[in-house]
C-alpha cells in the first residue's frame, strides 16, 4: 500500500484561517472537514455577539427609550444586510427564523397548507434534505395531495426530462435545493423557475449548502421562497432566514401566533401586523440576526467569487486525489462538477469505521445518510463518507484526509 | 501497549475473523436486530437443545464494531444455558444503555474488550444491535419451549 497521495497544486497557505479562532489558536491540529454540517466562525462574528450583548442589547420593537431603539435598529440592519446579500428586493422580504428548517415548515405550514387542495401535486427532488423532504410529506398526507419527486440520472443530477406533469396544472408548488448536501451537485434553479413562472407556479429553493459559499442572488434566480441558514454560512446557530418575494408573502399565514405580530386584538379576533413582523411571533433573536449579518459582511468583505473559486480549486484537487484511488467510488462519478462537497465510499470500509479513525487522527468528515434517506435508499446505500469544504481548509486538511484513508485502509481493509 | 489499545486489537480481531458468523440454517430460532439510521443489520440464530444454547451464530453486515460485538457475544454464548444468555443480555443493556453506561460487575473476560467502545457513545449502538437481535431469538426459543 503506497503512503497517500499529496494533493497536486495545493493551497499551501490559507490567509482566512487566522481569522477562526477555534481552528487558528484552539484547535490548530484540527483538519476540520465537515462544513456541509456546520461551519466555524470568524472572530468578527463572534465579536459582534458579544456587542450585541454588552453594547446594543434590548427589546425589539418594544421599547421607546434610547436602549430599546438602538437594539430595534440593529435588528432592521442585520435583516437589510441579510436581504441585499442575497439580492432581494426589499428587506421586508426577509424573514428571521430559527434555522433552514424553521423556515421550509413556515411555508409548508403558513402557505402551502391553506391552498393546498386534494388532487394538486407538490414536487420535490430525490436529493432533498429530510428539513426540505419531511415537511412537504406531512403535508401532502394531511392535504391529500400528492408528493411527486424528480429523480435522479446515472450522473447524479436531476432528469428534469422524465418528471413528467412538473409544470401541469395540479403541481402547486416546486421545491428544489440549490446545492445537494450529499451530491455536492448544484440544480439548474434558474432554469427551472424560468419555467415555472411561465406556468404560474411558485419554487421553493433550499440554498442552505449555496449561500455563503457562492454568490447568490434571488431575483436572479426568480424563486418565490429561498430558505438558509446562519450557522452553515460561519454565522451563529439558532438563526435562519426566509426569503419570499412580498406577493407570496403576502399569502402566507403566520407559523405561530404571539407577541410583535398584531395589530389589533380583541376576546374573538385579531388582525395581523405588517410584513415580516407577522412572521416574528415571540421576542426576536437579537444577537442571533447581528452575527448572521456579521458573518454576511465578513464574506462580502472578502467577495463571494473569491470564495467560490478558492475552495473550488481545493475542491478540485481533493476529487482529482481522491478519484486515483482504486478503492474509493464517487457519488457521484468523478466527471459530475460539484463544489464544496464530495461524498465517497471505500471498499470494504464502513463509512463510520472510517469517520471514526479519521476522528481519531485529528480528520473531521462525516458518515452517514446526511438526512437524505430517500436519496440513500435510491441509490442502494446505507451512507457514505463525506468531506465538505469551507473558506479556511488548505491543502494540508485534504493530506491529512488521504493520510487517514491510508491508516484506515491498513487497520480496516 | 495500553489496555485501550490491547481492547482495541482484540476487536479488530473479531472484526476481522469474526467468529460463528455464517449460515443460520438449521438454527432453532433466528433474531433481528437491525438500525435504520446507519443500515447495519443482524441476525442472530440459536442453535439449541432444551435450555442449552450449543452454538449461538449470526450474520448481517455492519460497521467494525458491530461485527466484533457480534461475534464475542457468540463466543460468550455458545455452550451457555438460556437463561445465562438472557442474564448476560441484562448486563450488557445496562453497560450499553441508555443509562449513564455505568460498568456493571460481573463482565465476562469475554467481553471485557468492549469497554474501549465506551468513550465513544454515538457508537453504542452498534454494540447493542447483536444483543438486541438475541433477545428477539430468544423471545422467540421461549414460545417454541412453552408447553402447548
Ligand atoms: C440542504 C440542507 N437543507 C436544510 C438543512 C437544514 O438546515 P438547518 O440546520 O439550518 O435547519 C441542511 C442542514 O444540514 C441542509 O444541508
Amino acid at each position: 500500500m503506497g503512503s497517500a497521495l499529496k494533493i497536486k497544486r495545493p493551497l499551501t497557505h490559507n490567509i482566512y484561517k487566522k481569522d477562526f479562532p477555534l481552528l487558528h489558536d484552539t484547535h490548530p491540529q484540527l483538519h476540520y472537514l465537515d462544513n456541509a454540517a456546520t461551519t466555524h466562525k470568524p472572530q468578527s462574528v463572534i465579536d459582534a455577539i458579544v456587542d450585541a450583548y454588552s453594547q446594543t442589547y434590548g427589546p425589539i420593537h418594544r421599547g421607546l427609550y434610547p436602549l430599546a431603539e438602538a437594539a430595534t435598529a440593529a435588528y432592521e440592519e442585520a435583516r437589510e444586510t441579510l436581504a441585499h446579500f442575497i439580492g432581494a428586493a426589499s428587506s421586508k422580504e426577509l424573514i428571521f427564523t430559527r434555522s433552514a428548517t424553521e423556515a421550509i415548515n413556515l411555508v409548508a405550514q403558513g402557505w402551502a397548507r391553506p391552498r393546498l387542495r386534494e388532487g394538486d401535486c407538490i414536487w420535490v427532488t430525490r436529493m432533498e434534505h429530510h428539513s426540505n423532504f419531511l415537511p412537504w410529506q406531512r403535508i401532502c398526507s394531511q392535504k391529500g395531495a400528492d408528493l411527486k419527486i424528480v429523480e435522479l440520472k446515472e450522473d447524479g443530477m436531476l432528469d428534469w426530462e422524465s418528471a413528467e406533469g412538473l409544470f401541469d396544472r395540479p403541481t402547486r408548488l416546486i421545491v428544489l435545493t440549490q446545492v445537494s448536501n450529499v451530491l455536492g451537485v448544484e440544480n439548474p434553479v434558474r432554469a427551472i423557475c424560468a419555467k415555472a413562472q411561465q406556468a404560474g407556479i411558485p419554487v421553493l429553493v433550499d440554498g442552505a449548502q449555496a449561500v455563503g459559499h457562492q454568490p447568490v442572488n434571488v431575483r436572479e434566480l426568480d424563486c418565490d421562497f429561498f430558505t438558509f441558514s446562519g450557522h452553515k454560512m460561519y454565522g451563529p446557530t439558532g438563526i435562519g432566514a426566509l426569503y419570499g418575494k412580498i406577493e407570496r408573502l403576502e399569502e402566507m399565514e403566520p407559523l405561530l401566533l404571539g407577541g410583535g405580530i398584531v395589530d389589533q386584538v380583541d376576546d374573538r379576533h385579531f388582525t395581523l401586523g405588517s410584513i415580516p413582523e407577522r412572521f416574528e411571533a415571540g421576542s426576536p433573536n437579537l444577537a442571533g440576526a447581528i452575527g448572521f449579518a456579521a458573518a454576511a459582511n465578513y464574506l462580502l468583505e472578502i467577495g463571494l467569487a473569491q470564495v467560490h473559486t478558492q475552495v473550488s480549486q481545493l475542491s478540485r484537487a481533493a476529487l482529482d486525489a481522491l478519484s486515483q484511488c482504486p478503492d474509493i467510488r464517487l457519488l457521484p462519478g468523478r466527471n459530475t462538477q460539484r463544489h464544496t462537497i464530495i461524498s465517497f465510499i471505500v471498499d470494504g470500509i464502513h463509512p463510520h469505521d472510517l469517520a471514526q479513525i479519521a476522528g481519531e487522527a485529528g480528520v473531521a468528515i462525516r458518515a452517514g445518510h446526511h438526512c437524505c434517506q430517500p436519496l440513500m435508499n435510491t441509490l442502494g446505500l446505507n451512507g457514505t463518507a463525506r468531506l465538505s469544504l469551507g473558506l479556511y481548509n488548505d491543502a494540508a486538511d485534504v493530506d491529512a484526509l488521504l493520510l487517514a484513508l491510508d491508516q484506515a485502509r491498513r487497520l480496516i481493509g | 501497549m495500553t489496555t485501550h489499545q490491547l481492547y482495541k486489537d482484540v476487536l479488530l480481531d473479531h472484526y476481522r475473523h469474526p467468529r460463528n458468523k455464517g449460515n443460520l440454517d438449521g438454527a432453532r430460532v433466528v433474531g433481528r436486530g437491525s438500525n435504520p439510521r446507519c443500515g447495519d443489520e443482524i441476525e442472530v440464530g440459536l442453535f439449541s437443545h432444551g435450555n442449552m444454547l450449543d452454538r449461538v451464530q449470526f450474520r448481517g453486515r455492519g460497521c467494525s464494531i458491530c461485527i466484533a460485538a457480534a461475534s464475542m457475544m457468540s463466543e460468550a454464548l455458545s455452550g451457555r444455558s438460556k437463561t445465562e444468555a438472557a442474564q448476560l443480555s441484562v448486563v450488557m443493556h445496562r453497560w450499553f444503555g441508555n443509562g449513564n453506561g455505568a460498568k456493571v460487575e460481573p463482565t465476562p473476560p469475554a467481553l471485557e474488550a468492549l469497554s474501549a467502545v465506551r468513550e465513544y457513545p454515538a457508537r453504542r449502538k452498534c454494540v447493542m444491535l447483536c444483543w438486541e437481535a438475541l433477545s428477539e431469538a430468544l423471545f422467540a426459543l421461549d414460545q417454541t419451549l412453552r408447553p402447548l
